[in-house]
Formats: C-alpha cells, structure tokens, sequence
C-alpha cells in the first residue's frame, strides 16, 4: 500500500536536515510516488536559483562611485519627499472619489419619482430646486 | 591592517581606510541586499548607502560587535526599507491606476523575457516564482532565511546580527523553509509555471 504524501518534508529533506528515520520514510516513498518525486525536482530547482543568483560580480565602479559620493551633502530627506508628494496625491484622490460618488447620487435622487415625493414631503427643501446640487458642487471646483 | 586599525583610521576621515573596508566587504554587502531586494542595479545602490553610512556614522562604532555584524545589520535594515517604499509607492500608484483607468500591467516582465534566449524562460520564471514567496515571508523570517541561504553564516552569527537567541533563529529559517515549502507547492499544484 501506498504511503501518505511527504510533500511538507522534501524542503528539508533536500537540506539533510531530517531525522534519519523520517529520510527513510521519505526516501521510501519517493520510490513508489512520482507526484512528490516531480514535486522535489521542482522544489530543488526553484531552490537553486538562489546558488545561481547569490554573489553576483559587483561593478568595477563601485568605489569610483561611492568615492564621488562622499563628496556630496548627506540627503536625509529622500523617504519624507516622496510622502510629501504622495499623501496630498492620495487625499486629492479621495476628495475627487467623494464628488464623484455624490454627482451619482445626486442624479439619482433627481430623478422624476424621487423627486416628485421628496418635494411633497419635505417642502421647506424647494429652494434646492433653484440650486441643483451638482451645479452648486461644480462651482466648487 | 587589523579591523581595529582600519575603523580608527575611518574615524580619522582616512580615505584609503575607507577604501580598503569597502573593498573586503562589498561582496557581502552587495549579496545581502540583493537576497532581499533580488535586483542587482538596487542592491548597489543599497549597498553604497551602507557605506556611506559607515563613513558618517564611524564615531559611533565601539567594537565591541564585529563590522560585518554591524554591516549586515543596517544592508537588511536598509533593504527592509526599500521594499517597504516600493510597497507604498505601489499602493499610491495602484490607486491611481484605478481613478485614471490602470497602466500596462506586466510589461515589464514580458519585456525583459524577450531578452533572454529561450532555454532561460523557465529559469526566468522559477526566479520569479522563488522571489515572490520570499517577498511574502514575514521581514525576521526572511532576513534570517537570507543570511543563511545567500551568505551562509551559522545560526550563531545571525543570532548575533540579529540580536535574537539561537533557538529563535532556529524557529525562524524552519517556519521560512515551511512558508516557502507551502507556496511552491500550492504552485506546482496549480501549475502556475
Ligand atoms: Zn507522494
């Protein structure tokens, strides 16, 4: 009979950090499972980018550079410059959303029906008649 | 020149100290980065940050921790702050691609495939994939995970560097290894390479 999938173990399978017995165990299945024997090979391939991709050759340039910018004033503003900039975007957005949201639903609620029982009900509101609430908006803007 | 020597001259503004500091380290530091910001151009350019900040900061080192500690802690320190900006940077702009109809999404990775032979496409992907789950780790988890699989050091170092105990790192990198195990294989499962 076939033994329970050890998928969780093969990470720590591939870095010998199992006891022995479960290597066995593992080892075992693998024999006789050839999910979790394509499933190791992709593991250990995805792994091994990082053997590809570590210690990199650094530019020649390096200190070049770093030597030129020893020279310049420390920057301790680069982080706070751009919140600057980005909060007064996020809340002009925002503002636009709500304007926008409200100009829909001021559409709607001046539709004919609405209209008509909101005028009856409320009379002391007709001066909004003269003044539509998205005109009086747009002169906002 | 002994790691004393150099750090006093450092402190003394000695340029040729800089220099020959910056020379031992800058592979190491260059490869930390890159471990978590997994761009070459940005981990130099984090990696200049670093020693420019040891150039203005020296006075303040009292040797009592070894300057690759005290360089490993602010390379992850700084590249922790770098993917942080790009996340926010990328929420503002997420935003407004939402009010002004959204960009080209994907672009940019289709446009560097077509840079690469095409034996390199899986290699491509699968380095895609790998980052993806390790930008998903929390930040200790994949900063002692980094330290181990990209620059090798024993759990003792990085309890030191990180200033945790040795079992705490030990819980960290197996939850990091557990965390990348379960997304690769919800992957491979669903065949998204
Ligand atoms: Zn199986």
């Amino acid at each position: 009979m076939k033994t329970k999938c050890i998928h969780k173990d093969l990470i720590f399978y591939l870095d010998n950090e199992l006891s022995v017995e479960k290597r066995t165990n593992v080892e075992k299945h693998l024999e006789e499972c050839a999910d979790c024997r394509d499933y190791l090979v992709f593991l250990q391939k995805g792994i091994q980018i990082i053997e590809k991709e570590k210690n990199p050759e650094v530019s020649p340039f390096f200190y070049t550079r770093l030597s030129a910018r020893l020279e310049e004033k420390p920057v301790y503003q680069t982080q706070s410059q751009w919140v600057r900039l980005a909060q007064p975007a996020f809340f002009s957005l925002v503002l636009l959303a709500g304007i926008y949201g409200g100009l829909k639903l001021g559409s709607n609620a001046s539709s004919p029906k609405v209209h008509q029982q909101a005028t009856n009900s409320i009379p002391m509101l007709n001066d909004f008649e003269a003044e539509p609430i998205e005109s009086f908006l747009l002169d906002k803007l | 020149m002994d790691e004393a020597q150099l750090i006093k001259g450092i402190q003394q503004g000695d340029r040729k100290s800089f220099q020959t500091l910056v020379e031992t380290y800058q592979r190491m530091v260059v490869n930390t980065c890159l471990g978590i910001v997994h761009n070459k151009a940005d981990a130099e350019d984090l990696a200049q940050d670093v020693f420019l900040e040891i150039f203005r900061t020296a006075e303040n080192f009292r040797g009592d921790s070894k300057v690759s500690t005290w360089l490993y802690r602010i390379a992850t320190n700084r590249s922790l702050n770098m993917i942080r900006n790009n996340k926010r940077k990328r929420f503002f702009q997420s935003i407004e691609e939402a009010f002004t109809g959204g960009r080209n999404h994907g672009s940019e990775i289709s446009e560097n495939r077509n840079d690469q032979p095409d034996q390199n496409i899986t290699d491509q992907q699968r380095s895609d994939l790998l980052h993806r789950a390790i930008d998903r780790l929390p930040e200790k988890q994949r900063i002692a995970f980094t330290l181990n699989k990209y620059e090798e050091l024993p759990y003792q170092q990085i309890a030191e560097i990180m200033e945790i105990s040795l079992a705490s790192v030990e819980s960290l990198i197996h939850r990091a290894k557990k965390n990348l195990q379960e997304q690769l294989l919800d992957c491979y499962k669903k065949k998204c390479v």
